[in-house]
């Protein structure tokens, strides 16, 4: 049954691959307001996920521990920007990107010290029994992240559409300084953005967290993958990640089926590569012509 | 309405504006008027907190504002229609609209409701921008941009706008569309500070008029002694 196996490799792959995307959605979120992101998005995934499990351990029904677990990523991402982005922003330099390394470095001694460097599982009340779909099976564990990840994402764009802060948002993301002019605060939209993208990252960070385990090490190549999503799609796209996400996590899923485990990162790279050298504004990208 | 004392800004270590003072009273129209590189845009730069001046006053309605961010000066009630007209691109015209009403609408739900009635006012000014207000900003002609700019700061309800070339790179029957609307606008009681390369058109809708060179003000008078001082004459209306 050859055709089935690579229906169920691709399928479950790509469903992991929509975790690249979400994270992916977070370096966007943030890159359009600010044109800066947080190099430590992982460790705020997996900073947040340790979060929750105590939150777990601590007896905290399942229902309590999703808000609370976003909410800590938020307000990682408020320090994120508050310590790592702001001051460097203000002095128009590129110090972002050395700060939010360091921040990221800071998260992961502050994990290891607090929660051991063992990897533990996650428990979960969604079931890890598979379900028969369209000839494949699927996890409910996989269909939590499926819809996990695209319903906070519909919410996201449905904000950005639908309500006058949304779109505050979006102005300043087009023309800063216009959007200055009609009162809107750039400062505070790009606290917005940050607080955003860490609920995001805290969201990925629990989706995942039952299929992978939970570890000091555990979103490291996640977000290489998601870096790579976010390059490729482009850094405009939120429908963009989604697709290279489903498409980049089925291609991984299949390298390692056919060539070898070892090859699983491979797709990643290479996709990388291949966009940054054919077409270096994502597939979804405009080009945008920087006057100076 | 408007007062600037002294203003001193520019960009880096290069100083543009080396003490520029001018006025604007409540209900009249202001036209500044110079050549390339005088300090006009800059002034308004200054003026609405994009450029923080290093030196000198900008009191807006009996408020010291100099030093405050843009947005904060926007929310006092100062609109600024940029050179360059500065549209959101991506955004849909409406969009654009409501965004200039950001200071005095909800922000999560019933904006469009409480916008309503500035949006009739400014479609019934720019009919165009009614029919193109489901469409992108940035794929409008460069007059619907314009009209959009101004229609934007419009929806402010602003105590003081500031227009800065209006007609910059627009067809001449365009151009007569605008200054229309500013006469309009004028008739209507509104407070307008105007920067303009067509200092004729200019003189025509302004009360009080500045000429700006090298970065201060070299000039100043009503549009009709203006018109007959002999160097505005030769530089700026021959």
């Amino acid at each position: 049954m050859p055709g089935s196996i690579i229906a169920q490799m691709a399928v479950s792959g790509a469903l992991m691959g929509l975790v690249y995307a979400l994270i992916a959605y977070g370096f966007q979120l943030t890159y359009a307001t600010s044109k800066s992101l947080n190099f430590g998005q992982g460790e705020l995934v997996m900073v947040s996920a340790f979060f929750s499990l105590t939150l777990i351990n601590l007896g905290l029904p399942y229902l309590l521990v999703i808000p609370g677990g976003l909410l800590f990523g938020a307000l990682l991402g408020l320090a994120v920007e508050r310590t790592g982005v702001r001051l460097a922003l203000e002095q128009k330099s590129e110090g972002w990107i050395l700060l939010t390394i360091i921040i990221g470095l800071f998260l992961f001694s502050f994990a290891e010290n607090i929660w051991g460097r063992d990897d533990r599982p996650f428990p979960t009340p969604i079931p890890s029994t598979p379900v028969h779909v369209l000839g494949v099976d699927v996890t409910w564990l996989e269909i939590s992240v499926l819809v996990g990840v695209l319903a906070v994402m519909g919410l996201i764009e449905l904000f950005k559409r639908r309500t006058l802060l949304g779109k505050a948002v979006e102005a300043v993301a087009a023309d800063r300084d216009a959007a200055e002019l009609m009162g809107i605060s750039a400062t505070r939209t790009v606290v917005l953005s940050y607080a955003l993208s860490g609920g995001v990252a805290a969201l990925a960070g629990i989706l995942v967290s039952p299929i992978t385990t939970v570890g000091p090490t555990m979103a490291a190549s996640f977000v290489l993958k998601a870096f790579s999503v976010a390059v490729v799609a482009g850094l405009e796209s939120g429908f963009g990640v989604v697709l290279i996400g489903l498409f980049l996590g089925a291609l991984e899923s299949l390298a390692s089926f056919y060539i070898g485990s070892g090859w699983r990162e491979a797709p990643g790279l290479l996709l990388l590569i291949l966009a940054l050298a054919v077409r270096p504004t994502g597939v979804f990208g405009k080009a945008v012509i920087r006057k100076v | 309405m408007l007062v600037v004392r002294n203003l001193h800004a520019g960009y880096g270590l290069s100083e543009v504006l080396v003490g520029t003072s001018l006025e604007v009273k409540a209900g009249t129209v202001v036209a500044l008027i110079g050549a390339n590189g005088a300090g006009k845009t800059t002034t308004m730069r200054a003026v609405s907190g994009l450029l923080r001046p290093s030196k000198g006053e900008v009191i807006l309605d009996g408020t010291p504002v100099q030093g405050m961010e843009a947005s904060q000066i926007a929310q006092m009630g100062l609109a600024h229609s940029p050179e360059g007209r500065k549209v959101f691109g991506p955004l849909s015209t409406e969009d654009n609209l409501l965004l200039g009403a950001y200071r005095r609408l909800p922000h999560f739900v019933g904006f469009h409701a409480k916008a309503a009635d500035d949006l009739e006012r400014v479609y019934e000014l720019f009919p165009r921008l009614k029919e193109r207000r489901k469409q992108p900003a940035g794929t409008l002609s460069g007059g619907e941009q314009q009209m959009l700019a101004i229609g934007r700061a419009l929806m402010a309800r602003p105590k003081v706008m500031l227009l800065d070339e209006p007609s910059m790179g627009l067809a001449p029957v365009i151009v007569q569309e605008v200054f229309r609307t500013i006469a309009r606008l004028k008739a209507e009681g509104m407070t307008m500070l105007l920067v303009e390369q067509f200092a004729r058109a200019a003189l025509q809708v302004a009360d009080y008029a500045y000429v700006m060179e090298r970065g201060t003000i070299a000039i100043e008078g009503t549009p009709d002694e203006l018109r007959a001082h002999e160097r505005v004459v030769a530089a700026y209306l021959g």
